[in-house]
C-alpha cells in the first residue's frame, strides 16, 4: 500500500536536484506494507514542549510540523509518549503521554499536522524504565539497580503483575495512537529505557518468566510486539528501536552478539523494521559527540545485515550528511536514513538537500547541548539554531518581520555573530555592509578551527552557513578594512552592529612583558615560536582547544586558570569529553589559580589554597579573552545606533555569538 | 566536621537523643551517597575491578584524612584496606563520643557502600573489620572480598 501522498511525492522528486544527486535517499522504499516515496526518516526526539501531564501543546505541534514538512514525504516521528498514568515510565518534564484517552484530541492534532505536511506520521511508544518517574521521583524497571547517574531516581523492581499490566498498557496507548491517525507504530527501548531495561543483563536479574537467560529477558519485549500488533491495523508498519550495541561491558551489560540475538528475536516476533542505536546514557563510551568522526558507527548496520537482519533497518547517530546516507544505502548497509539532532538543528534538512539548497543548512555541531538542557527540565534549544522550539512564533523568523524603516547598517566583523546579524537584518529589508580587517570571515573561529577533535566543524558550519545567507541577500563584505571612529563619524551609517569579537589579554603579574609570552592566537596559527614546555594561561574553552592542539604536537602543556572549574564555558554534556581529552594528551590543569610571576623557568603559581610552586615554561600563552567593544564611543558620540553583540559583549562561546546576532539582526 | 556535625543534631534533638542512633542514620546515609560516587567508576570488564573499587575507599578516607593503603589478599576476590591512621576516633573523643560510636559508625557507612555496591554490580561483595584503631589496636584492618 502505497503511502497518502507517495505518487504526488514521487512526481516532484523528478524535478529536484537533490533526487538525482541522492538517487538512493529519495527512493522509495517498503516498510511491513506500506510504500514510502523517499529513505528519510526524522527520529522521535523529546523536546520538552509539553505539559507536564502530558498534553500536546500548540509549541510542539508547531516545532513536529517544521520537521515533518523537512522529511518531504518520508517518515516523520512524533516524540515517545509515555503509555502509564501512574507517570512512571516518563522521562522528561515535557513528555508526552497516551495513557488516557483524554490524551487522544492533542495526538490527533499532532497526527494531523504532520499528514498536512504530506509527510508519514510515526508515533511511538516510549515507557522511560530506568530513566523514568521524573514527575514522581522513582521508576521502575525488572530489578531495583541502583543508578549510576545522579540524575535518575531511585528504581523499584516491577512485580510479575506489574509486567503483564505494563504490557497492556503499551497496546492501550498504541489503540490510540492508531485512533489518533498515525500511520506507522514504533516502539522504544533504547539507551535504558525499560525495554532495553528488561534485555540488558546489567539491569534485569528476575528469576520469573521475563528474566533469567536472553530468551527470558526479551519475552518481555516479545510480548509487548506482539499485544502491540494484535491491536494495530495489519497494514500498519511496526518499527522497534533497539540498541545493537549497549556499550556497558563495564558493568557486565549485554555483548553486542547478544544484542544481534535480540535483533533477531524481535524479527521473529513481527516487526517490521529495527532502528539500530549505540550505547545507553549510563554508558561511559561517547557516541554522538562531535570528537566522533561523522560515519563511524556504520560498521554496526553493517554488522546487524550479516548477523541475518532481512527486515528494513536505520539508523541515525553522527550520520549528517545526506551522501554519506546514500552512498550506505547504495551499499545495502542501511535502508533508511534516520535523523534526530541535525533536523533539531535544521528542521528542513533533508528537504533542503532535495532542493539544492545545501549551503542553507544550519548544519547541527554535535555539541549535546539539547540534551544538556531536556536532562535539565528546560525546553529544547539548539546551541546553533536560535528559532529551534520557537516555531509557533512567526515573530521569530526575520521574513515575517519586515523593518518598519529599512535602514544603511554597518556591521563590523565577519565572525559568526556578524554574519548572523548581517544576513537577518538583510533579510527584513535593511541594507547592510560587513567589515571585516582580516582577508577572510571566522573571526575567533579562526583560531578554534585548528582545535583538534573536530572543532574545525564549529568554523565550517558556522561560517560557511552565514557568508552563504548574506551573499544570497546581496550583503556586501569588505574584507581587509578595518573599521574606525573617523571612517564612522565621516560616513555616518544608520545603525553599527559592533561585533568585533574579543582580545586575548595578558595577566598582570610581573613577567608577561617576556618575549616568550604569546597570544593564543600567535601559538595556535604557528604565528610565533613555541618551546617544549608551554604554559597556557586561562582555563576556558579557547584555551582548552589551545592546550589541546600544542599536547598534539608534542608539546608538555599546562594549564593555569582563575576559574575553578575548567571549561566552565562548556555544556555539562560535553565538558566531560574535554577533560578526557586533556587527560589522555597528559595536559596538566590548575583551576582555580593564578599565575603570580614569569621568570627565566617558567612561571610560578598560586593554588587556591595560597600554596605557590613553579612550572617549567619556555613558552607562556595567554589565552584570556576582552571585549573588543572601541567602536562603542564614536558610535555614541555621533549619536548613531549601535548594537554590540557575541564577544563583543562579553567574550562566551558559539552559541552566544550566533543567538545574539540572529536577534540582532532581527529586532534592529 | 563529622562530629561537629552529630553534636549540631544531638543539641537540637534534645536529651533524649541516641548518640548511637544519630550516628548510625548519618553514616547510612554517608554510605549510600559514597557509593553513588564509585558508580561510574566501576568498571567490571577489568580483572582487577575490586582493587580498583578498593581504591575508591582509599581516595575517599584520604580526603578525610585518614592515612590509607591496601594490601592484596590470596587472590583476586580479595582485598585488605588498612587505615595505618585515622582523625575520626581523636575527634570522637574530642566530642564526647565513644569509641564504640565511633567504630560502628564507620562500620555502618562501609558495609551501606558496599550492600550498595553489590547491588549495582550483582556480585556478592561483603567487607570485614579484622582490627580497629577504636579499639586500641593500632589500625583499622578490613577486607573486601567478593564471593565466588
Amino acid at each position: 500500500m502505497k503511502s497518502q501522498f507517495f505518487d504526488e511525492w514521487q512526481e516532484k522528486y523528478k524535478s529536484m536536484p537533490g533526487a538525482q544527486k541522492y538517487p538512493h535517499v529519495f527512493s522509495p522504499i517498503k516498510i511491513g506494507n506500506l510504500e514510502i516515496p523517499n529513505r528519510v526518516k526524522y527520529a522521535a526526539t523529546e523536546d520538552n514542549l509539553n505539559s507536564h501531564d502530558g498534553f500536546i501543546t500548540k509549541e510542539d505541534i508547531a516545532y513536529m510540523r517544521m520537521r515533518a514538512r523537512g522529511v518531504a514525504g518520508g517518515i516523520a516521528t512524533m516524540q515517545g509518549v509515555t503509555t502509564d498514568m501512574l507517570q512512571m515510565g516518563q522521562g522528561y518534564v515535557g513528555q508526552a503521554c497516551a495513557a488516557e484517552r483524554k490524551f487522544l484530541p492533542g495526538l490527533t492534532e499532532m497526527a494531523d499536522a504532520i499528514k498536512e505536511e504530506k509527510a508519514v506520521a510515526n508515533y511511538q511508544l516510549m515507557h522511560c524504565g530506568r530513566v523514568g518517574g521524573h514527575m514522581v521521583h522513582k521508576c521502575e524497571g525488572p530489578s531495583a539497580v541502583p543508578q549510576r547517574l545522579r540524575l535518575f531516581v531511585p528504581q523499584e523492581e516491577m512485580s510479575h503483575e506489574r509486567c503483564l499490566q505494563v504490557i497492556d498498557e503499551h497496546a492501550f496507548a498504541a489503540e490510540i495512537g492508531v485512533e489518533a491517525g498515525f500511520e506507522i507504530m514504533e516502539i522504544s527501548g533504547i539507551v535504558g529505557y525499560l525495554l532495553s531495561n528488561f534485555l540488558s543483563k546489567y539491569t534485569n536479574r528476575r528469576t520469573d518468566e521475563f528474566g533469567g537467560d536472553l530468551e527470558g529477558r526479551f519475552k518481555f519485549v516479545g510480548d509487548c510486539i506482539k499485544k502491540v500488533k494484535s491491536v494495530i491495523p495489519e497494514t500498519m508498519p511496526l518499527i522497534i528501536r533497539i540498541c545493537a550495541w549497549e556499550q556497558l561491558d563495564d558493568v557486565n551489560g549485554n555483548t553486542m552478539e547478544e544484542s544481534l540475538e535480540v535483533y533477531r528475536l524481535a524479527q521473529e516476533a513481527g516487526v517490521d523494521s529495527i532502528s539500530i542505536t549505540v550505547g545507553w546514557q549510563e554508558s561511559v563510551v561517547p557516541v554522538i559527540s562531535r570528537d566522533i568522526d561523522q560515519g563511524s558507527w556504520l560498521w554496526v548496520p553493517q554488522k546487524v545485515k550479516e548477523s541475518g537482519i532481512t527486515v528494513p533497518v536505520s539508523m541515525a547517530y553522527r550520520l549528517f550528511k545526506a551522501e554519506m546516507a546514500d552512498k550506505a544505502i547504495a551499499d545495502g548497509v542501511l535502508d533508511y536514513w534516520e535523523n534526530c539532532r541535525p533536523q533539531i538543528a535544521d528542521p528542513l534538512m533533508p528537504l533542503k538537500f532535495l532542493e539544492g539548497r545545501e549551503e542553507d543548512i544550519r548544519w547541527c555541531v554535535a555539541c549535546n547541548v539539547c540534551l544538556a538542557r531536556l536532562f535539565r527540565d528546560a525546553p529544547m534549544t539548539c546551541y546553533i539554531s536560535p528559532t529551534c522550539a520557537h516555531e509557533a512564533q512567526p515573530d521569530w523568523y526575520p521574513e515575517n518581520v519586515p523593518a518598519e524603516e529599512p535602514k544603511n547598517i554597518w556591521v563590523v566583523g565577519a565572525g559568526v555573530a556578524g554574519l548572523e546579524a548581517a544576513w537577518t537584518a538583510a533579510e527584513r529589508g535593511h541594507t547592510v555592509t560587513v567589515f571585516e580587517k582580516n582577508s577572510e570571515p571566522g573571526g575567533t573561529l579562526l583560531d578554534a578551527r585548528q582545535a583538534p577533535y573536530n572543532d574545525y566543524e564549529l568554523y565550517e558550519v558556522t561560517t560557511n552557513f552565514g557568508v552563504a545567507q548574506c551573499e544570497k541577500r546581496g550583503v556586501e563584505v569588505k574584507y581587509n578594512t578595518e573599521v574606525d571612529a573617523d571612517m564612522i563619524a565621516e560616513e555616518l551609517p544608520d545603525a553599527v552592529v559592533i561585533a568585533t569579537g574579543a582580545n586575548y589579554v595578558k595577566g598582570t603579574a610581573p613577567g608577561f612583558d617576556r618575549d616568550n609570552v604569546i597570544s593564543l592566537r600567535d601559538a595556535i596559527n604557528d604565528l610565533a615560536p613555541v618551546g617544549d614546555n608551554v604554559v597556557i594561561y586561562g582555563n576556558r574553552k579557547p584555551a582548552i582547544g589551545c592546550a589541546l592542539a600544542l599536547a598534539k604536537k608534542g608539546k608538555k602543556v599546562t594549564i593555569v586558570g582563575k576559574e575553578k572549574t575548567t571549561g566552565k564555558d562548556i555544556n555539562p554534556s560535553f565538558r566531560w569529553r574535554y577533560n578526557i581529552f586533556l587527560a589522555q594528551n597528559g595536559v596538566k590543569v590548575y583551576g582555580d589559580a593564578d599565575i603570580k610571576e614569569i621568570n627565566d623557568d617558567g612561571v610560578i603559581v598560586r593554588y587556591y589554597d595560597g600554596v605557590k610552586f613553579p612550572v617549567k615554561a619556555d613558552t607562556v600563552v595567554y589565552a584570556e579573552r576582552e571585549s573588543n567593544n572601541a567602536l562603542k564611543e564614536a558610535c555614541q558620540e555621533n549619536g548613531i545606533e549601535f548594537r554590540l553583540i557575541g564577544d563583543a559583549a562579553f567574550p562566551r562561546g558559539v552559541s552566544g555569538a550566533v543567538h545574539d546576532g540572529y536577534k540582532t539582526g532581527l529586532r534592529i | 566536621m563529622f562530629y561537629l556535625w552529630r553534636q549540631t543534631a544531638l543539641e537540637l534533638l534534645g536529651d533524649d537523643a541516641d548518640p548511637m542512633q544519630v550516628a548510625l542514620k548519618a553514616w547510612e546515609h554517608i554510605g549510600l551517597d559514597t557509593a553513588k560516587s564509585y558508580f561510574p567508576r566501576t568498571n567490571l570488564s577489568k580483572a582487577d575491578w575490586l582493587t580498583r573499587m578498593a581504591g575508591n575507599f582509599v581516595g575517599s578516607w584520604m580526603m578525610r584524612g585518614a592515612k590509607i593503603r591496601l594490601e592484596k589478599g590470596e587472590n583476586e576476590n580479595e582485598v585488605f584496606i588498612i587505615w595505618d591512621r585515622c582523625p575520626f576516633p581523636t575527634s570522637a573523643k574530642e566530642f564526647g563520643a565513644t569509641m564504640e560510636e565511633d567504630l560502628a559508625g564507620c562500620d555502618m557507612g562501609l558495609k551501606t557502600t558496599v550492600e550498595q555496591l553489590a547491588a549495582f554490580t550483582n556480585k556478592k561483595l561483603n567487607i570485614e573489620t579484622l582490627k580497629a584503631i577504636p579499639k586500641g589496636e593500632g589500625a583499622c584492618v578490613r577486607r573486601l572480598w567478593v564471593e565466588e
